[in-house]
């Protein structure tokens, strides 16, 4: 749960105020001539930081298509150029990738779900619904993210295993069960409801609604942006955690995920297998890429489409 | 890696036809009269087990389906099943001890054992080996003393182990050293050599200066493990003579030379000769086949006796097992000969008895087993007196200042502290 | 908007004794399923952790014999924790502005209406998708000695630069005592800074234009627009960014983990509070000392959020 881990980013969207705007730019003041150059400056700076953000990535994938002793030298290009690695981590692993890959997908699917939904319910009752105590439960809730899972690790492995939840198909839960609710998705979407007109509800009151529909019918539909970054954070958080998978999964390979399949490339104690390894990876990662390029647009559009309401 | 799994599948079947005649432990079960104790017989027990292990490779992981494959054909009766621990082994493993649901049997590394043993976690198996007849003289005696309890009990049987040896490239250096000081003669003339980048790669640490320290004769701790012997002329002399190693340009650290480990300077040719144990068999030969090297063994130093360190790790029950028996059988099956004949056959790890064959390449692994002292698990709190003395010696190199007096003391307050804690 | 039926019945949630209690009771079935999970899995571990501490402990037969503040008092004059303390602290104070800063400049050019504004949001972010061990292993290969680091700072002529700051032309970042930090600070701030962008980016979003518009009218230039305007206009998320930046921050374990091994290294340089916590369970197999670590933990993490919110104020609770 922490940042600098990220496997299970807490997120905290602000997006207050008015919830009407058009996604537009600060205007600049005029000086036309210097405002040219420096956009080119500008422009080529953020290509270039931008596409350093790829190095690394173009690293991992070029790696891959290497045999195990080029991937050690320092090339761009494989010499030789073979996919062995990929056909390895496709036939030889243990368990396939597809098991891997569709218990990742479960997990992250169940967890993100979860979230979803305890998340907008408690970040509305914290934001709009009065109730004794509302104050001090949400400083409990913020507290939840204050205790590292090092230290949890013991006793909650105690605890489920006394309840049976480490043999067979029982031995999800705990991993779902732990990342079923985070703080930082309650305390992002309070804080987006915060930024809701009250004569919405209001409305909704007069005419009848309860609390629930009120929530579903109304306060919902309004907080798209919010979910969306939940459902992104949430989800890749699950799908990269590797400490509570770890610990609950890793008995039977036919529960493991894929970062605990990363862990099947050591060779000896100190050497690793690079090629399959940089191969796991990219797979591991194209599918948040093309979850983050289909949301990320509800993101931020999100916002402004918003204020075409009331 | 296949070939190497084939072998090993040869040598079960081979191994299991042989004794296919016999079964371990002849004695009857109901017991002689005269009152002896009630004999243990392993082939009479029926049951399962669960066996923890950690998968340094997945060569390592089909090696031990091997040698289980094997097991069930002698014990039909008995069915392991095999668990992967991973991540981090130990702390998963301490986990579930505390959640009492270890694994039946499962690994336990010299580097804690002691620690384990001291917080109860290992079941003591002497009775098993006094009612069974099983025999601890085939072991390694250094190997399995890292395995008694301070009460004198055996907590667990080595399973293989490894020591450290020469490594050289057969290329650059013709004719390995065989004293102390033809290693130093070797290195001086291959300074400046072009191709290599040093002579030799040198740990700055005990993990190999141990060996050295004691070739030297010099020692860490007095002969009863009791108290620090590292501020003694002897010793200081013999660091001293390990620290001008790398003084004199003739051994730098793989971090100065950008490789991850010595055995990858070895095989990318930045050096010419270096100290590591088996495992850089296996690697060099996936990693870089084309390099031409051979093993020898750890030059004599001014002790006058060969030595080296050894690293070993065995197979403990735990004390909470509710399925010891079964546990048992398969761990005396793993460390007997066949067992391990099986285990080590693909050269995934070097045998722990001096009675089973040694797999192809380690011979030099295995004849330094006879004369080795332990690298790991001689002392409580030992992480502790590594790191001292790791971040001792890095700093004089650093700094090129070379002076001992410092990497001493450091680690006198950490054997100090570990001893009385 | 206008509903069907009920016209101004009696159940009309008028602000009453009824219907205070029926909304009270809707917030708790609402927070109910998240609070019992919390009340288990992590307020209880907390207080487990608080009973741990106090007794001596035993892994296989659990409390011992009560030993009261004997662990808190062994922390205090205990230098290998207060070294993790000191660590972590530096971390954390440079980490969170660094990836506040960076993610705000992101998010502000991101903001802008650019060609390819769609490519760079996906290619600033890009960093924090993949998983934390596979960054970090990347990462200590490409600024090793040899590394793809060093050697393209030295196609590219910069290596004097570094040279006048003291870093020859095979620094190991990773491996040198004085630069591992600001190695796995650099790592840090690089991966989490996407993550940082969107939330500024979000923010940003919603600060009217007329806002901007007014600023223009006055004279005021790109720069003090910025800083005049847009900056205290996105207090409240400099709050959240910072709130759970710090709390993230003082955690830090896994990249101390995977550089550093268990100890830290090198010399101790990547101990963390975290990581010397998990040394205390697993290596010196301590549990009641490493619980107390815990709950020390827990009160500097408490206390820093607490300040924090004095410092950024609270979030107006509407």
């Amino acid at each position: 749960m922490t940042i600098a881990g990220r496997d299970n980013l807490p997120s905290a969207v602000a997006a207050l105020a008015q919830p009407r705007q058009d996604a537009a730019a600060p205007a600049a003041p005029a000086g036309d001539r210097g405002r040219r150059w420096r956009r080119r400056l500008a422009y080529v700076i953020l290509i270039g930081y931008a596409l350093l953000m790829f190095v690394p990535f173009a690293w991992t994938v070029v790696t891959s298509f290497k045999t195990l002793p080029d991937s050690t030298q320092l090339t761009f290009i494989p010499q030789p150029f073979t996919a062995d690695a990929w056909g390895f981590v496709f036939t030889n692993l243990r368990p396939a990738v597809p098991i891997m890959f569709a218990n990742s997908l479960l997990i992250a699917g169940i967890v993100t779900i979860t979230n979803l939904t305890f998340g907008s319910l408690a970040g509305y009752a914290f934001a709009r619904l009065r109730f004794p105590g509302r104050e001090v439960l949400f400083l409990v809730v913020l507290a939840t993210l204050m205790i590292p899972d090092q230290l949890r690790l013991p006793p909650m492995y105690v605890l489920f295993s006394g309840l049976g939840f480490t043999k067979g198909i029982l031995a999800y839960l705990p991993v779902i069960l732990i990342a079923a609710i985070s703080a930082s998705s309650i305390f992002l979407l309070r804080q987006y409801f915060l930024t809701i007109p009250k004569d919405l509800e209001e409305a909704a009151r007069i005419d009848g609604a309860g609390f629930f529909t009120t929530f579903t019918r109304v306060m919902l539909p309004l907080a798209t942006p919010a979910l969306s970054a939940v459902a992104i954070l949430q989800f890749q958080g699950t799908w990269n955690s590797f400490f509570w998978p770890v610990v609950f999964l890793s008995a039977d390979p036919n529960h493991w995920t894929l970062p605990l399949g990363l862990t099947e490339f050591t060779l000896g104690p100190y050497a690793k297998n690079w090629p399959p390894l940089m191969a796991t990876v990219v797979i591991a990662t194209i599918p948040i890429l093309i979850l983050y390029m289909f949301f990320q647009r509800y993101f931020v559009e999100g916002v402004a489409a918003s204020g075409v309401k009331g | 890696m296949r070939r190497a799994l084939a072998f090993a599948m040869a040598i079960a079947l081979i191994t299991v036809a042989c004794s296919a005649g016999n079964s371990p432990g002849t004695t009857g079960a109901g017991g002689s009269p005269g009152g002896s104790v009630a004999a243990f017989d392993p082939a009479a027990i029926s049951g399962n087990a669960t066996l923890g292990e950690w998968d340094s490779s997945p060569a390592e992981h089909s090696a031990v389906s091997s040698a289980l494959a094997a097991f069930s054909v002698t014990y039909p009766n008995v069915k392991v099943d095999q668990t992967t621990i991973s991540g981090d082994y130990r702390a998963q493993m301490i986990t579930r001890f505390g959640a009492h649901n270890p694994p039946d049997i499962f690994y336990v590394n010299a580097e804690y054992a002691q620690d384990w043993i001291d917080q109860g976690f290992l079941a003591p198996l002497d009775d098993y080996i006094a009612k069974q007849g099983f025999a601890t003289s085939p072991f390694f005696k250094n190997y399995l003393d890292i395995f008694t309890g301070s009460d004198g009990h055996i907590y667990g049987l080595p399973k293989d182990g490894n020591t450290i040896a020469m490594a050289y490239n057969s290329d650059l250096v013709s004719t390995p050293p065989t004293t102390m000081d033809q290693l130093v003669q070797t290195a001086q003339s291959l300074v400046g050599k072009p191709g290599i980048k040093a002579p030799m790669c040198l740990n700055a640490a005990l993990d190999r200066g141990l060996a050295f320290l004691y070739a030297q004769g010099g020692s860490l701790l007095t002969a009863d493990n009791k108290a620090e012997a590292i501020d003694t002329p002897a010793s200081k002399a013999a660091l001293q003579w390990y620290m001008d190693l790398f003084k004199n340009g003739l051994g730098v650290t793989n971090k100065a030379l950008g490789d991850g480990w010595c055995g990858e300077a070895l095989g990318k040719g930045d050096v010419a000769m270096t100290f590591e144990g088996g495992w850089l068999l296996g690697f060099m030969q996936t990693t870089y086949p084309k390099v031409n090297w051979k093993f020898a063994e750890m030059p004599t130093g001014s002790s006058g006796s060969k030595v080296t360190i050894s690293y070993t790790a065995a197979y403990g029950i735990g004390v909470d097992s509710a399925n010891k028996d079964q546990a048992w059988t398969a761990l005396q099956y793993l460390t007997g000969t066949q067992g391990m004949a099986v285990w080590t056959g693909g050269g995934i790890a070097v045998p722990s008895r001096s009675d089973v064959p040694v797999p192809d390449g380690f011979d030099i692994i295995v004849k330094g087993a006879a004369y080795s002292k332990p690298g790991s698990g001689f002392m409580k709190g030992y992480n502790d007196v590594q790191t001292a003395f790791a971040n001792a010696f890095d700093q004089e190199i650093t700094n090129k200042t070379y002076n001992v007096d410092n990497v001493i003391a450091a680690t006198v307050a950490a054997i100090n502290k570990a001893l009385a804690g | 908007m206008t509903a069907t039926a009920a016209p101004a019945p009696a159940s009309a949630p008028t602000p009453g004794h009824i219907g205070a209690r029926r909304e009270a009771f809707a917030g708790y079935l609402f927070i109910g399923g998240p609070m019992i999970l919390f009340l288990i899995l992590n307020i209880g571990m907390v207080l487990y952790a608080l009973y741990m501490s106090v007794w001596k402990w035993s892994v296989l037969k659990g409390p011992l014999a009560f030993i009261g503040t004997q662990n808190y008092v062994k922390i205090l004059s205990d230098d290998k924790f207060w070294h993790a303390v000191q660590n972590t602290l530096y971390y954390t104070v440079i980490w969170v502005p660094l990836t506040m800063a960076v993610g705000l400049f992101l998010a502000v050019v991101v903001n802008q209406k650019i060609r390819g504004q769609t490519f760079f949001r996906g290619a600033f972010y890009f960093p924090a998708i993949a998983s934390s061990a596979a960054i970090t292993v990347l990462w200590i290969f490409l600024v090793s000695p040899f590394g793809l680091f060093n050697e393209i700072r030295g196609a590219l002529g910069v290596n004097p630069i570094f040279e006048a700051l003291g870093y020859g032309p095979n620094q190991d970042w990773m491996g040198d005592y004085h630069t591992a930090m600001n190695s796995v600070i650099i790592l840090n701030a690089w991966t989490t800074s996407g993550t940082f962008m969107l939330f500024y980016l979000a923010s940003l979003q919603s600060i009217s234009h007329e806002v901007y518009e007014a600023a223009a009218i006055d004279g005021a230039g790109a720069w003090q627009t910025f800083w005049k305007v847009t900056f205290p206009l996105l207090r409240p998320a400099h709050f959240f960014v910072a709130t759970v930046g710090v709390i993230g921050g003082l955690q830090l374990f896994d990249q101390a983990f995977i550089g550093g091994g268990p100890n830290g290294e090198p010399n101790g340089a990547l101990s963390t509070i975290v990581l010397y916590l998990y040394n205390a369970l697993f290596t010196q197999i301590n549990f009641s000392y490493a619980a107390a670590m815990g709950i020390v933990l827990f009160v500097i993490i408490f206390s820093a959020t607490l300040i924090q919110r004095q410092l950024f104020g609270r979030t107006p609770a509407a």
